[in-house]
Order: C-alpha cells, then sequence, then structure tokens
C-alpha cells in the first residue's frame, strides 16, 4: 500500500518507460514499496516484447483462511486485466508470490495503452483486496448458527509489519477493529482529535449510509485471547461497521479499499497536520520578528548606518524620481553635513577628544528616554 | 466583554510592574574583573537583586519578573486547557526559543516551570524604546490566542478528513 492510489507509480513508469522505448532496453530491477511490496521487472534486449513482472507482499492471516498464497479468483481477475496481454507464470520467480508474463506487442496503441499499464500497475492492490473481499463476501452471507459454530473467532490480517487489523462477524454486521499505535507523542494527540472528530461526523445524519465508527481505549471483548502485544496500543481502537449494504456490488471494492488504506490514510493527515503547524509557527515568528524590527527600534537609527559612509554617498548620488523624494533627500542631506560640520577635530588635541563636555554640541538626534 | 476584563486586568498589571522594573543601568560584574553579566542570571549578589513579582492569573496563568540592577527576566507560564493544546504551546514556544536570536530578548531555554523566558538587558533598553519593548512582550502574551486558533484549525483539518474518508463508503 505504497500510496493511497491503487497504481504503483513505480511499476508504471517503467512499463511505460519500455513500452515507449525506441531501442531495446535490458531491464533487470528491483524495487521496494512502502510497507513489505516488492517488484521485479525483467526486460530482455533479445525478446522485447516479453516483460516479466514479479511481485511479493506480506499477505498474512489467521482465522478463517489461513492461506498465504493468491485465489485462484484472483489469478482469474488479473488475466482478464487484458486478454491477451497477460500470462500468469507458474511457478512464480523464486522469492515472490506472482510472476506474470506481459506480451507487450499484443497491447493496443494509443490511449489504450496507457490504461492498460495503469491496470497492470494495480497488480498489488488486486491482491490484496481480493483476499479481504472474499472474507467479507463470506462473513457477509454467514448465518449467525454458522458464525455461532465458529464462535465468532476474529480473523487477523496483516498486510504491513506491526499493524494488523482484526475483522469478525456481529449480529447482523461486521466489524473491522485497527489497533492504533504511534511513536511520537505529539502524533498521539494528533491522531486522537481526528478519531473524535471522525465519530462526530460519522454519527451526522448525513453520513447515514457510511459505516459506524466508534473509538475505544480498551480492545472490544472479541479481540480476548489474541496476542497482548497486538492489542498493547498507545492511541486507542478504531472500529468501522460494515453492513452487507456496504458488501454489495461495486461498493465491496470501495470498502475493502478504504479498510486496507485506513492506517496510511491517517498517517498521511498526521504527517500534513505537522507540515501545517510549522507552516503556522513560521509565518506568525516572520510577523513577530519583523514587528520588532520595525516597532522597538529608535526612529533615527537606519541599518544603512552600520554598512558605512560610503553608502550615504551613494545614496545622495542616486536620482531620485518625483519632488516629495528629493526634498526629503534634500533635507536629509542638509541634517547629515550640519553634524558632519559639527564634529570638531583639532590636530594635537587628541586626549581632549573623549572628554568633550566642556565643548557645548549642539544635539541634532535626540533620543527620547522616557 | 466581562471575560475580557480579566485578561485586561492581568496584562495591565503586567504593563506597569515592567514600567517599574525596566530601569536598569550598566553594572559591571563584581566578582570577574572586567566582565559585564546580566546580574539576574547569575544571582552571586544578593544587594544587586529586587525582590521578584510573581502575577498570577489563574492557577495555570502566570508571569514570574525578575529584576537585577543591570538585567530583568521575565517569564510566562501560558494555560492549556487539554492535550492538543499542550503540544501545540510547546511546539509553538519551543519553535520561537529556538529562534531566539531573531528576538534578541529571547531567552533559548524558559526557566523551570514556565513556557517561555525573556532576558533584558540594560543594553537592550539602550537600543531599543522601552515602551514599544514592553508592548512586545505584553503581545506575547496574547500566544493564548494564537494557540486556540492553531488547535481550531488542526480540528477543522481533522473534520473535512474525516468527512472525505468516510464519503468514500457512500
Amino acid at each position: 500500500m505504497a500510496y493511497l492510489e491503487r497504481s504503483s507509480p513505480t511499476l508504471k513508469e517503467t512499463l511505460l518507460k519500455i513500452y515507449r522505448a525506441e531501442k531495446p532496453i535490458e531491464i533487470d530491477q528491483h524495487f521496494y514499496e512502502f510497507g513489505s511490496i516488492q517488484y521485479h521487472i525483467k526486460c530482455s534486449v533479445l525478446d522485447t516484447n516479453i516483460v516479466y513482472v514479479s511481485t511479493s507482499t506480506l499477505l498474512e492471516t489467521q482465522g478463517i483462511v489461513t492461506s498465504k498464497e493468491i485465489l485462484s479468483a484472483t489469478y482469474e481477475v488479473i488475466k482478464n486485466i487484458a486478454v491477451g496481454v497477460i500470462d500468469i507464470v507458474d511457478p512464480p520467480r523464486l522469492g515472490f508470490q506472482l510472476t506474470l508474463k506481459l506480451h507487450l506487442d499484443n497491447i493496443p496503441r494509443g490511449k489504450e495503452a496507457i490504461k492498460i499499464i495503469t491496470r497492470i500497475s494495480e497488480i498489488q492492490a488486486i491482491i490484496l483486496s481480493s483476499q479481504l473481499k472474499e472474507m467479507l463476501k463470506r462473513l457477509n452471507f454467514q448465518d449467525d448458527s454458522q458464525a455461532m459454530n465458529n464462535n465468532n473467532r476474529p480473523v487477523r490480517i496483516v498486510y504491513h509489519p506491526s499493524e494488523p487489523f482484526y475483522v469478525f462477524r456481529q449480529a447482523e454486521k461486521i466489524t473491522a477493529v485497527f489497533p492504533m499505535n504511534f511513536k511520537d507523542n505529539s502524533d498521539v494527540v494528533i491522531a486522537m482529535s481526528f478519531f473524535q472528530e471522525l465519530v462526530e461526523v460519522g454519527s451526522q445524519k448525513e453520513m447515514g449510509k457510511a459505516p459506524q465508527c466508534s473509538w475505544s481505549p480498551v480492545p472490544p471483548f472479541q479481540l480476548r485471547g489474541e496476542p497482548v502485544h497486538d492489542l498493547t496500543t498507545n492511541a486507542g481502537f478504531v472500529s468501522f461497521d460494515i453492513t452487507s449494504r456496504h458488501v454489495e456490488g461495486k461498493r465491496l471494492d470501495k470498502t475493502v479499499w478504504n479498510l486496507l488504506n485506513f492506517y496510511a490514510y491517517v498517517k498521511y493527515h498526521i504527517k500534513c497536520t505537522r507540515g501545517y503547524i510549522q507552516r503556522r509557527m513560521r509565518k506568525r515568528m516572520d510577523s513577530l520578528v519583523k514587528q520588532r524590527l520595525n516597532n522597538t527600534r529608535f526612529e533615527e537609527e537606519s541599518p544603512q548606518k552600520e554598512n558605512g559612509a560610503c553608502k550615504y554617498v551613494k545614496e545622495l548620488v542616486k536620482v531620485q524620481k518625483g519632488k516629495l523624494m528629493m526634498q526629503q533627500r534634500c533635507k536629509d542631506m542638509t541634517r547629515r553635513v550640519k553634524i558632519s560640520k559639527f564634529r570638531i577635530r583639532i590636530n594635537g588635541c587628541a586626549r581632549f577628544r573623549f572628554n568633550q563636555r566642556w565643548i557645548s554640541i549642539p544635539k541634532f538626534s535626540s533620543k527620547s528616554s522616557k | 466583554m466581562f471575560q475580557a476584563n480579566p485578561l485586561r486586568l492581568y496584562l495591565a498589571c503586567i504593563r506597569n510592574t515592567l514600567e517599574a522594573a525596566m530601569c536598569l543601568q550598566n553594572f559591571p560584574c563584581q566578582e570577574v574583573e572586567r566582565h559585564n553579566k546580566p546580574e539576574v542570571e547569575l544571582k552571586t549578589s544578593p544587594e544587586l537583586l529586587l525582590n521578584p513579582v510573581l502575577i498570577c492569573r489563574n492557577e495555570a496563568e502566570k508571569c514570574l519578573i525578575e529584576t537585577s540592577i543591570n538585567s530583568l527576566r521575565i517569564s510566562l507560564k501560558v494555560k492549556q486547557a487539554d492535550e492538543l493544546e499542550n503540544i501545540l504551546t510547546k511546539k509553538f514556544l519551543r519553535f520561537l526559543s529556538m529562534r531566539a536570536e531573531a528576538f534578541q530578548v529571547l531567552r533559548r531555554k524558559p526557566v523551570q516551570g514556565y513556557d517561555i523566558s525573556f532576558l533584558i538587558t540594560n543594553y537592550h533598553c539602550e537600543e531599543m524604546q522601552k515602551q514599544k519593548l514592553i508592548d512586545f512582550i505584553i503581545q506575547f502574551m496574547e500566544a493564548k490566542k494564537e494557540i486556540s486558533e492553531l488547535k481550531i484549525s488542526v480540528n477543522t483539518r481533522g473534520r473535512l478528513v474525516a468527512t472525505e474518508f468516510l464519503k468514500q463508503f457512500m
């Protein structure tokens, strides 16, 4: 789950590069995406129309579905992305769960090619979603008696290390529980305020069609017996109640994708909030500094004085536009000439310079200290 | 209007105290030759220190003004209603303190038990206008307003994001 988008940006970019290349190119690349997803792309100069794409993910569930393998229904979905373009290689490349053989010459030209390549880049999303889809469908069609027989055992799903979540069936609904953990204390606080808003928004009338959302500091009693390290959290437990309405038809795909991306969504929101706070603080600091520089200094002191006398000369020589500015400049010049005239320096009387009290010098710059 | 009055009284009290306390003069260090140190920080010579003044608006908001012959230290404690205000206050005031050189009169580390501290020396009084300096410090008292606005913005953002997330299910 690299991004909140379904397609992997790196995979898409690489496939487009191979597809659009005028000369045959040799590619043998491994890359990893956020979480535990890895890809391998291989393209040989000898056979430029064939590209091998292998992928692997942490796909671990405990409960009803204990398999780590990809479901056969998923293979059909992947093949149907582009008929004639995708072949599934059996067995997959060593270390990977799935290897696809892509026939680039069978991809239709034009905009359709980009659509197909984009859909091929979504294979990870398809694999990860398919298992949860099957699970939700099975739980949805399960009778209450069957659920009792299974003792309503929760299914533990791990798509990212240290971020498991649980799904279990209750009367007329399926509940997905997310134990939330954050490293930083400020992240915990921001997340808690977000969860509060989530619960409040979810309880509004306008959001009646969305799954009911709740937060609790302690795990639900259905999770008793689960590993303690999974249930140890610092930001509580967020639960979503999925009804049959949310798993029917096209909504199933959206529901599954939103649930799979919940952790990523929360982390992204916290990151953006921290950036926003930083920007606000910086802006406020700049305004305070400007205010201090403009207001607290005495008026006669100009920053140009610190740079030396030659700056005065440059300022005098500069041609100023406008009569008013000219008048202002003349006044300034007259004042400075008066000041410089009265700095009396007599050769040989240096010892008297430090004690000038016996010479009364008219003051032109008055520093008013009240 | 009624709620603004206690704040105005609090600020007026601090302003009057600062006006009285900000009478600083140059005083070389008595301990070390040719050194000139802010006596309020060293506190080695009790005869050079005045009695500190603590102005409390309530238990959570207070201002400590410590004066000496050549320097003045002002420490502020800002009210924090909840965890979010707590972290926002800490972040914001720490952000300012770390950039203390831009403000000159700001102390890099606040005095223990307070959120932000200022150190004003006689040199600052010579370079800057006293009234404007007091106005600047009083303005910092209104950091609470900035933090409240930040808190509201964070909550508003959270609400918008939550709405967008739940809309995806519909």
